[in-house]
C-alpha cells in the first residue's frame, strides 16, 4: 500500500464517528439476572461441566453468610463444593493467586466459582489460568498471550469452567476478558488479557450486594459510570460498546443514588445496578484510568473512588479537544440529563460539574489530597499515568505537562 | 512475500534504527526512562533485536542471540515492525488483533509509543538513503 506520509495513523488518528477501519467487540459470558438466583447456583454450574468447584472469596464476605447460602445453592443443585478459599485480600497478588491454585488442585476441583468484588473475581480468573495451563500467576501476564492451538496462532485453549457472583456492582469482571493482581516481587501491576478469561457465566442476582457499606456502593457505582463514559469517549470505542455505555448510564442515573441510600431495602436499584456494572465493562478506556491506577498503585486510594475524583478533570480536559469529542459528552449529558449545549467547554465544565455534585452527594471525597495524596508525589503519578498504556486510547493525547495540570486540579 | 529477505536485511534497516536511537541525544535519555530490557522477536524472517533501556546506564542493541535478560518481549511479524516504523500501525489495534503479542509489564514499553513520532521520518529517510523506497511503497 502507498500513500501519503501519516504520523497519525500509529496513534489511532482521531475518528470518533461513522464506520471504523478496525475494531472488535467479544462478549462471552452467559449472564443470568434476577430475584433469587443463588439457590440454583449449582443447577447453573452444572450446565457449565463442573461437578466439582471450588469457591474463592474473601473473609469479609464469608461473615455476612452469603458464602454459606451459595454452598447450599451449589449442593442442592448436584454439585460438590470441593474447597473454599477466602484468603484474597482487597488488593489480591501473584503470591495468592499461585496459592488458590495450588490448593484448587490438591483438593481435585474441576471449576471455579468467585463470589466476591474485582479482587476475589480476578484472582479466582488467573488462578484458573494457572491451574488450567500450570506455571506461575507471573508467568500467565500479557495481552492475549495465553495457550493457542495450532502453534500458538489457532484457536485460545479453554480454562476450567469459571462462575462469577459479584458482590460489588462497578468492576465488571464477571463479564470481562481481564484480570489485574500486584506483582509484589516486580512492583508491578500484572495484567492479563485473553478470550479465555471471559467467565462462563456471570449470575447477577441482588442479593449478593445487600450488605454493600454504603460508601464501597458509591465509590464502586462511580467505577461503573467511568467505565461507560470513557469506553463512550475512547478513541478505541465501537458501536457495540457504545450501546452497552448509553444503557449502562440509563440505568446508573436511575438507580445508583438509590442503592447507596437504600442499599438493603431497594432490591430493584441494587439489581440494576448490577446490570449497569456488567454492561458498561470495557478494557477500551482512557485517561482517567491511567490516572486512577498509580493512586492505587502508590498511594492505595480505591479505584472507584480515584476514578470519581479524576473522572471530571479529564473531562474537561478532554471536552476540549474538538466538535468530535464534545458530541459524545453530549450524549453522556443527555443520557444522564444535564444540560448538553454551548461550546466543548460548556459541555465539559457542565459534565464534569455535574458529577462532581453526585459524586459529594454520594458522601465520597472529591480531592485526592482527602485521601492521602501528597503534593510532592505528582512527578511519580505523572510517570505512572503516562506509563499506564490506556493513555494511548484517550482521545485527547496527554502530554506529562497535561497530566501535571490534571492531578494538580485533582489534588 | 514478507518485505525483508533474511535476519541480516531487519538488522540493517530496523536494527540500525535502535542503535542510532541509542545514540540519539534528544530521545535516547528518554527512552532510557522505560528502565527496562525490550526483546523484539521478529518472524518471517526470523530476527531478534534486545534493546537495553536503563537510567543512567548506555544504550546497548544486541542482534540475535544476547546475554541480556529482557523483562518485557515484543512478538510480531517482521513485516508488522517494518509499517510500524514507517507510522502506519496502530499499535493498541495490533495488540488486540494479536499482530503484536506483548510479554511482560507492557506499560513499561506503551508509554515509550507517544515518543517514537520524530522517529518514523528518520526511518524513512535511512530507507531513502539505502535507496531502498521499494521498502516504503511495498508497506
Amino acid at each position: 500500500m502507498t500513500g501519503s506520509f501519516d504520523v497519525g495513523e500509529a496513534f489511532g488518528a482521531r475518528r470518533m464517528a461513522g464506520f471504523k477501519d478496525f475494531f472488535q467487540h467479544a462478549s462471552a459470558t452467559r449472564v443470568v439476572a434476577g430475584r433469587d438466583l443463588l439457590s440454583s447456583t449449582g443447577f447453573e454450574l452444572g450446565k457449565e461441566g463442573a461437578h466439582r468447584v471450588w469457591l474463592v472469596t474473601d473473609k469479609v464476605i464469608r461473615e455476612t453468610g452469603l458464602v454459606d447460602r451459595v454452598e447450599a445453592g451449589v449442593t442442592d443443585g448436584g454439585v460438590e463444593v470441593a474447597g473454599v478459599f477466602d484468603d484474597v485480600p482487597q488488593d489480591s497478588s501473584t503470591e495468592v493467586v499461585d496459592r488458590c491454585a495450588a490448593e484448587a488442585r490438591e483438593a481435585g476441583a474441576d471449576a471455579f466459582l468467585a463470589v466476591g468484588g474485582g479482587s476475589v473475581l480476578d484472582t479466582a480468573k488467573i488462578a484458573d489460568s494457572v491451574f488450567t495451563h500450570g506455571g506461575t500467576a507471573a508467568e500467565q501476564e500479557g495481552f492475549f498471550l495465553m495457550p493457542r492451538a495450532d502453534d500458538e496462532m489457532g484457536v485460545p485453549l479453554p480454562i476450567a469452567p469459571l462462575v462469577c457472583v459479584p458482590t460489588t456492582a462497578g468492576t465488571g469482571s464477571e463479564v470481562s476478558m481481564g484480570a489485574l493482581v500486584k506483582d509484589p516481587v516486580r512492583k508491578v501491576k500484572l495484567e492479563i488479557c485473553d478470550f479465555p478469561l471471559f467467565p462462563r457465566l456471570a449470575i447477577l442476582d441482588p442479593e449478593a450486594t445487600r450488605t454493600l457499606p454504603p460508601k464501597i456502593a458509591a465509590a464502586t457505582g462511580m467505577d461503573a459510570m467511568t467505565h461507560a463514559i470513557e469506553s463512550y469517549v475512547s478513541l478505541e470505542w465501537n458501536p457495540f460498546q457504545e450501546a452497552r455505555s448509553m444503557q449502562a448510564l440509563r440505568l446508573i442515573r436511575s438507580n445508583l443514588e438509590r442503592a447507596v441510600d437504600d442499599g438493603p431495602g431497594d432490591e430493584e436499584a441494587r439489581g440494576n445496578m448490577l446490570v449497569a456494572a456488567s454492561l458498561a465493562i470495557a478494557i477500551e478506556l482512557g485517561s482517567t484510568h491511567a490516572m486512577s491506577h498509580p493512586c492505587g498503585g502508590l498511594y492505595g486510594v480505591p479505584h472507584g473512588v480515584a476514578n470519581a475524583i479524576n473522572l471530571p478533570h479529564v473531562i474537561r480536559f478532554n471536552a476540549e479537544a474538538g466538535d468530535d469529542v464534545a458530541d459524545r459528552y453530549r450524549d453522556v449529558c443527555e443520557a444522564l440529563g444535564v444540560e448538553s449545549g454551548g461550546s466543548g467547554a460548556a459541555v465539559g465544565d457542565n459534565l464534569a460539574g455535574h458529577l462532581t455534585q453526585l459524586v459529594e452527594g454520594l458522601g465520597l471525597p472529591t480531592r485526592l489530597s482527602e485521601v492521602g495524596v501528597p503534593e510532592e508525589g505528582i512527578p511519580a503519578l505523572v510517570e505512572g499515568a503516562m506509563g499506564d498504556g490506556l493513555s494511548l486510547m484517550n482521545p485527547r493525547e496527554p502530554s506529562e505537562e497535561d497530566y501535571e495540570r490534571l492531578f494538580r486540579g485533582a489534588l | 512475500m514478507a518485505y525483508f529477505k533474511d535476519a541480516d536485511e531487519v538488522y540493517r534497516f530496523i536494527g540500525k534504527l535502535f542503535e542510532d536511537l541509542a545514540d540519539d541525544e534528544e530521545l535516547a535519555p528518554k527512552f532510557r526512562k522505560a528502565d527496562t530490557v525490550v526483546q523484539y522477536s521478529y518472524r518471517d524472517p526470523d530476527s531478534t533485536i534486545t534493546v537495553q533501556l536503563l537510567e543512567g546506564e548506555d544504550g546497548r542493541v544486541d542482534f540475535g542471540e544476547t546475554d541480556l535478560e529482557p523483562e518485557v518481549v515484543m512478538s510480531m511479524d517482521a513485516d508488522t515492525a517494518h509499517r510500524f516504523w514507517l507510522g502506519k500501525v496502530n499499535v493498541t489495534v495490533a495488540l488486540a488483533r494479536g499482530q503484536m503479542k506483548a510479554k511482560g509489564p507492557v506499560a513499561k514499553i506503551l508509554k515509550l509509543v507517544p515518543l517514537v513520532k520524530p522517529v518514523f521520518p528518520k526511518y524513512r529517510a535511512m530507507l531513502e538513503e539505502a535507496g531502498r523506497e521499494d521498502l516504503i511503497e511495498a508497506a
